[in-house]
């Protein structure tokens, strides 16, 4: 009957939702990023014990200021706004009528670990070169 | 004021796949986008298609996706979605036609909540109510409030990646009986919202407590049922 269900990427993220859908998009994306981070670092290890170029240019790309900050703000991301997703768990009735004002209060603690650590990974690289 | 609405078409006889017509309307700010489609429906374009029946937020028919979010087009004001106004159907179910949506698998989901109050037990002494107190009624009072629009299924992302998962509507009747003191069929829900379908594919987006015309806490409600299923306790 009629069009297909198909709720493409690009239409899920056109919707409108509010600050926890978006918490939601970004806790998938720190997902992934460590995800990839793992794989690649396994692959390159295995790379160079195997005596191949590939192994070092890998080591490059994620041991780069760009790379660092940004697997710093997957695992960060996803850590914070896991402990904010388990914390509202055990406590619905109680806390998640104020899951707005949560929300908030995760995006500050947030910025604050994040933007300690990626100033530390900024200043120890600037100190080496 | 003029105002704009660019209102998703699709017709199954004629339409490979849909398509967006605008239409340029006069409107008082205070209208519904529900009196704009009627209108275009009346005077513009008497094929444009779209559910509705109360037209006073109660019966469910008419929820759609105005500006990219789910609401119901009757319970929706001009003044506060402004003068260029996007109306498609909802998302995660088959379009039927225009802005009417295939609501069977919904409706599927909900049925497998075992929707009716369970009691087996004999009746009071006098044969007439099973009595419960102001505090046992107010328990279950928020998920009473559903009205079945799909507002909140079809703005969840879960539901989106995998029709399966029973849906925010269907464990907002879950909650209703599992909670209501007189009903004795929670071992057998909490059962089935155990399964690989059910309240753990609730990622907590909130999408679907945004989205609810009644202002139901639906995640919250969720989450009460996602505690009752780990701990057994549904007081
Ligand atoms: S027409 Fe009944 S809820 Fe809108």
């Amino acid at each position: 009957m009629g069009l297909q269900r198909n709720v493409s990427l690009s239409t899920g993220l056109r919707y409108k939702g509010h600050s926890p859908f978006w918490a939601y998009i970004l806790h998938r994306i720190g997902g992934a990023g460590m995800a990839l981070f793992i794989t690649i670092h396994i692959f390159s290890t295995f790379a160079d014990q195997q005596g191949w170029k590939i192994g070092g240019l890998v080591n490059n790309l994620y041991t780069s200021v760009p790379f660092q900050i940004f697997i710093l703000f997957c695992v960060l991301f996803h850590a914070i706004n896991g402990l904010r997703i388990t914390i509202l768990d055990f406590f619905p009735q109680k806390l998640m009528p104020y899951y707005r004002q949560i929300i908030y209060v995760q995006l500050a603690l947030f910025v604050l670990v994040f933007g300690f650590a990626a100033v530390s990974v900024v200043a120890t690289a600037l100190g080496r070169m | 004021m003029e105002v704009t609405f660019k209102i998703f078409r699709y017709n199954p006889e004629k339409d490979e796949r849909g398509n967006y017509v605008t239409y340029k309307i006069d409107a008082h700010p205070n209208d519904r986008v529900l009196d704009v489609l009627e209108h275009i429906k009346g005077k513009e374009d008497g094929s444009l298609s779209f559910r509705r029946s109360c037209a006073h937020g109660i019966c469910g028919s008419d929820a759609m996706r105005i500006n990219g979010r789910n609401m119901l087009a009757c319970k929706t004001l001009i003044r506060d979605v402004g003068d260029h106004i996007t109306v498609e159907p909802l998302l995660g179910l088959k379009v039927a036609k225009d802005l009417i949506v295939d609501m069977e698998p919904f409706f599927e989901n909900y049925r497998k909540m075992l929707p009716y109050l369970i009691n087996d037990s004999p009746l009071p002494e006098d044969g007439k109510e099973r009595l419960q107190s102001p505090e046992q009624r107010a328990r279950f009072d928020e998920t009473t409030k559903c009205i079945l629009c799909a507002a909140c299924t079809t703005a969840c992302p879960s539901f989106w990646a995998n029709d399966e998962y029973y849906g925010p509507a269907a464990l907002m009747t879950a909650h209703r009986f599992i909670f209501d003191s007189r009903d004795e069929g929670a071992e057998a829900r909490l059962e089935i919202l155990s399964e690989t379908n059910g309240a753990v594919r609730c990622h907590t987006a909130y999408n679907c407590t945004e989205a609810c015309p009644r202002g139901i806490h639906i995640t919250q409600a969720i989450g009460e049922l996602k505690l009752a299923m780990v701990t057994g306790n549904i007081d």
